[in-house]
C-alpha cells in the first residue's frame, strides 16, 4: 500500500480501518500475538488510563494516571512473558472474545494518519468454571499508513469502568 | 455483592471456637484455611478489626488544599476523606442522618458542603449539619450541628502525611500504636523535610482472593518469587528473580507488623545501595534525619516490602521502565480492601520524594506501574494464585477434613546482635513474619472493643471532645452522656 489518506476517498479509509480493527480482534483472540505485534508501530503508546467517578466526563481521566502505559518494547515484552508459560494470570490463557463496533473513522492531521475510535466488548472466560467477566472499553486509535499496511502507533483505551472488575489486565484491549 | 451483617450470638460461638483454633493451629505452625473465606469470619474481621482499630485512609498530599476530598473505604462502608475549611483532616461516614441516604457520589472533588439528594440535607465540610429546607416549617428551629452531624471517625492521625482513622476511640495514639514499626517508616518515609507525595489517584481493582492473602504476602513472603515471579526472568526482564529469597531478610515491629529487606546491591551491583536510588535522587537525602542503624539498615537491607496490620503495605523496589536503562526505585502504597468473604478490592498508589526531580518522578511512575496495578506483569500473578486459597476455604471437602496450611520452614532465629528496635532475621525463609501477621489477627478477633453510639458520640463530642469520651461505653454511660448534653444545652439556652 502506497497510497496516502488524502489519496483515498472517506469508505476506502473506512473498510480500511475496519477491516483492521476486526483482523486485529481475531488475532488476539486466537492468541496469535506475533502477527499481532507485526501490526503494531514501532513508536506505538499504548495507554490505559485511571478513571475515576466524576460529574465531569473529561475529568474522570485527567489525572494523568494509568493503569498501563507502554512503549513498543514494554508492549512485546508483555507477548515474551505470556509465552513462557509460567505468567500464572493467562495459564490457561483466558479465552476471549472481543465485538468491536460504533467505528469513527477520521482522516488524520498527517497525511499517512487515520484516527479511528471503536468500542469494544471484550468477554474473557479465566481458569475451568468461572462465569466470563466483560472488559467494557473505548480506544481511540491512530493507524499509519505503510508499505506493509495499517500499523497501529497511538491507542488510548478508556475502560468503562472505575474500579476493574476483572482481576488483572493480562490481556491486551 | 455482599451485605454485611453483625455476628448473632450464635455466630459467636462459632467465631471463638475458629479463632481457638487458629491459635491451636499456629502453635504447630499450620494455618485452618476456613478464615480465607467464611461469611461469619469475614463479618466479624469487620466488626472487630476494621472499625475497631487504626486503618489507613491515603495521604496528606491527596487532599492538599481546605475543601478537598477523596472517596475511601472502612471496613465495608464507603468514607469521605476531606481536609475541612479550617484545615483538619476528617473522615466522615457518607451516609446522610436525615434517612441514611449516599451523600457523596464523585470519587474525589473541592467542596464546602456536602448536600443529601434525597430531602437536601447539608453538611459542612467537617461534618457538621448545615441545614435543610424549609427548615421552618418543617424543623421549627435549627438542629443541633454535632448532634446530627455526619458520623465521623473519632481518632484521625498522620504519619509522614499518611492518615489512618479509628472508628473507636480504644486505641491508642497512631504513633504508640505503630510501635517500633514507625522506625522503620522514618527509615522509608524520613529521608527528607518534604518527605514524599502521590503522584496519581489510585488504581483500583477487584480481586476474587481473601484481603489477608495479600497482606500475609507482603508481611513476609520473598520464598515465591522465585516460582510465582518466575516469568520476568524468563522472558529476559530481570535477570535472578529465582534467586531473591537467598538475599532477603526480615525485621519484625511485633503486633503483626512487619518488612521484608533485601540485599540489592547484592542482588544487582555494588551501586545498588539505598534501593538503587540514582544520583540525582539521593544527592538530595538529608542523612542526618536518621539514627546510626536506619542508614547501615537503608545502605545494605533497606527494607523493600511490608504490611501494617491489618491491610497496608508497602514496596520499594528498583526496576527498568525502559528498554536498555538501569532499574530504578519506584514507591507503591497499597491497600487490600475487603470487600466480601474471599473477595478484595486491591487499591495501590505511587509516591515519590517531593524532592526528587519531575523527570524522575515520570520514569518512577511508569517503573512501578509496570510492575504492580491491574497491568503489572509481577501483580498479574499474584493475584491469581491467591484466588486458589478463597475456593479452598468455601471447600467443603477440605474444611471437614480439616484442611491446614503449612507454616514449617526450617527457622534459623533472630541475629542477636541486631542494634535496632524489633527483631531482625538473616534470612526470610521461616515463615515467622506470616505467623505473627496472624497472631496479631487472632489477638483482634478475640477483642470487643466498642464503636459508640452515633448520638453518644455526637454527645461526647459537643461535651468537650471525642477524647474525653469513655472508651467502653454502655447504655448507661451513653445515656448519662446525652442527658449531660442536654443539661449543657439547657443551662445555654
Amino acid at each position: 500500500m502506497t497510497s496516502e489518506q488524502v489519496d483515498l476517498t472517506a469508505e476506502q479509509l473506512r473498510h480500511l480501518a475496519e477491516d483492521f480493527l476486526a483482523r486485529e480482534a481475531k488475532l488476539l483472540d486466537e492468541r496469535r500475538y506475533d502477527q499481532w505485534l507485526e501490526m503494531i508501530d514501532d513508536d506505538v503508546l499504548y495507554e490505559v488510563p485511571i478513571r475515576a467517578a466524576k460529574f465531569d466526563y473529561d475529568e474522570e481521566t485527567s489525572a494523568g494516571a494509568f493503569r498501563i502505559r507502554d512503549d513498543r518494547y514494554l508492549l512485546a515484552l508483555r507477548v515474551k512473558r505470556l509465552a513462557t508459560g509460567q505468567a500464572w494470570a493467562e495459564v490457561a490463557p483466558s479465552r476471549t472474545l472481543r465485538v468491536v463496533g460504533s467505528v469513527i473513522v477520521e482522516r488524520g492531521e498527517l497525511p499517512d494518519v487515520i484516527n479511528v475510535e471503536s468500542a469494544v466488548l471484550l468477554y474473557r472466560q479465566r481458569g475451568h468454571d468461572e462465569l466470563g467477566d466483560i472488559i467494557p472499553v473505548r480506544r481511540t486509535d491512530r493507524l499509519r499508513i505503510t508499505d506493509t499496511g495499517l500499523k497501529l502507533f497511538r491507542r488510548h483505551a478508556v475502560l468503562a469502568t472505575a474500579i476493574l472488575h476483572t482481576p488483572n489486565l493480562g490481556v491486551f484491549l | 455483592m455482599h451485605r454485611y451483617q453483625s455476628p448473632s450470638p450464635d455466630d459467636a460461638a462459632y467465631i471463638d471456637a475458629v479463632v481457638d483454633r487458629v491459635e491451636a493451629s499456629l502453635d504447630e505452625s499450620l494455618l485452618p484455611v476456613d478464615i480465607f473465606n467464611d461469611d461469619r469470619i469475614f463479618a466479624a474481621e469487620m466488626q472487630r478489626i476494621f472499625t475497631k482499630n487504626w486503618v489507613f485512609m491515603g495521604h496528606e498530599s491527596e487532599i492538599p488544599n481546605k475543601g478537598d476530598f477523596v472517596m475511601r473505604r472502612i471496613g465495608v462502608d464507603r468514607v469521605i476523606l476531606v481536609r475541612d475549611s479550617t484545615g483538619t483532616i476528617r473522615v466522615l461516614n457518607n451516609h446522610c442522618r436525615h434517612r441514611g441516604t449516599e451523600i457523596c457520589h464523585e470519587d474525589s472533588g473541592n467542596t464546602s458542603v456536602f448536600k443529601c439528594p434525597y430531602h437536601g440535607w447539608a453538611y459542612k465540610n467537617d461534618g457538621d449539619w448545615a441545614g435543610a429546607p424549609l427548615m421552618k416549617d418543617a424543623y421549627g428551629e435549627k438542629l443541633d450541628a454535632r448532634d446530627w452531624g455526619l458520623l465521623r471517625a473519632p481518632k484521625v492521625e498522620t504519619l509522614f502525611g499518611f492518615v489512618f482513622a479509628s472508628l473507636s476511640e480504644d486505641v491508642p495514639p497512631l504513633r504508640e500504636a505503630l510501635g517500633d514499626a514507625v522506625w522503620a517508616f522514618e527509615a522509608i518515609f524520613n529521608l527528607h523535610e518534604d518527605g514524599v507525595e502521590v503522584l496519581g489517584p489510585p488504581e483500583v481493582f477487584t480481586v476474587k482472593a481473601d484481603w489477608k492473602n495479600g497482606a500475609e504476602n507482603f508481611a513476609g513472603d520473598a520464598y515465591h518469587v522465585g516460582t510465582t515471579h518466575y516469568s520476568n526472568t524468563l522472558d529476559g526482564f530481570i535477570p535472578g528473580l529465582n534467586n531473591v529469597a537467598v538475599a532477603a531478610h526480615g525485621y519484625d515491629f511485633g503486633n503483626g507488623n512487619s518488612f521484608i529487606g533485601h540485599s540489592i546491591h547484592e542482588l544487582i551491583a555494588p551501586p545498588f545501595t539505598l534501593w538503587g536510588y540514582p544520583e540525582e535522587v539521593r544527592s538530595q537525602f538529608q542523612f542526618d534525619r536518621l539514627d546510626d542503624v536506619q542508614r547501615e539498615m537503608i545502605e545494605n537491607r533497606p527494607p523493600t516490602i511490608g504490611t501494617i496490620f491489618p491491610n497496608l503495605s508497602y514496596l520499594r523496589f528498583p526496576q527498568p521502565y525502559k528498554e536498555n536503562e538501569w532499574p530504578i526505585p519506584f514507591t507503591n502504597i497499597r491497600v487490600w480492601q475487603p470487600v466480601a468473604p474471599g473477595v478484595m478490592e486491591l487499591w495501590t498508589w505511587e509516591f515519590e520524594y517531593t524532592c526528587a526531580p519531575q523527570e524522575y518522578k515520570d520514569k518512577a511512575y511508569l517503573a512501578g506501574q509496570y510492575g504492580f496495578g491491574s497491568g503489572g506483569v509481577f501483580e498479574q500473578d499474584d493475584t491469581v494464585v491467591w484466588e486458589g486459597i478463597a475456593k479452598a476455604g468455601k471447600s467443603s471437602w477440605a474444611r471437614e477434613a480439616g484442611m491446614r496450611l503449612h507454616l514449617r520452614q526450617k527457622r534459623n532465629g533472630p541475629d542477636p546482635e541486631w542494634q535496632g528496635p524489633g527483631r531482625y532475621y538473616e534470612s526470610i525463609l521461616g515463615e515467622y513474619l506470616q505467623e505473627e501477621f496472624y497472631r496479631r489477627w487472632v489477638k483482634e478477633m478475640r477483642s470487643h472493643k466498642t464503636t459508640q453510639p452515633a448520638e453518644i458520640r455526637a454527645a461526647g463530642i459537643a461535651a468537650g471532645g471525642a477524647e474525653t469520651v469513655g472508651t467502653t461505653a454502655s447504655t448507661e454511660t451513653a445515656l448519662a452522656a446525652i442527658a449531660e448534653t442536654e443539661k449543657k444545652q439547657g443551662a445555654l439556652a
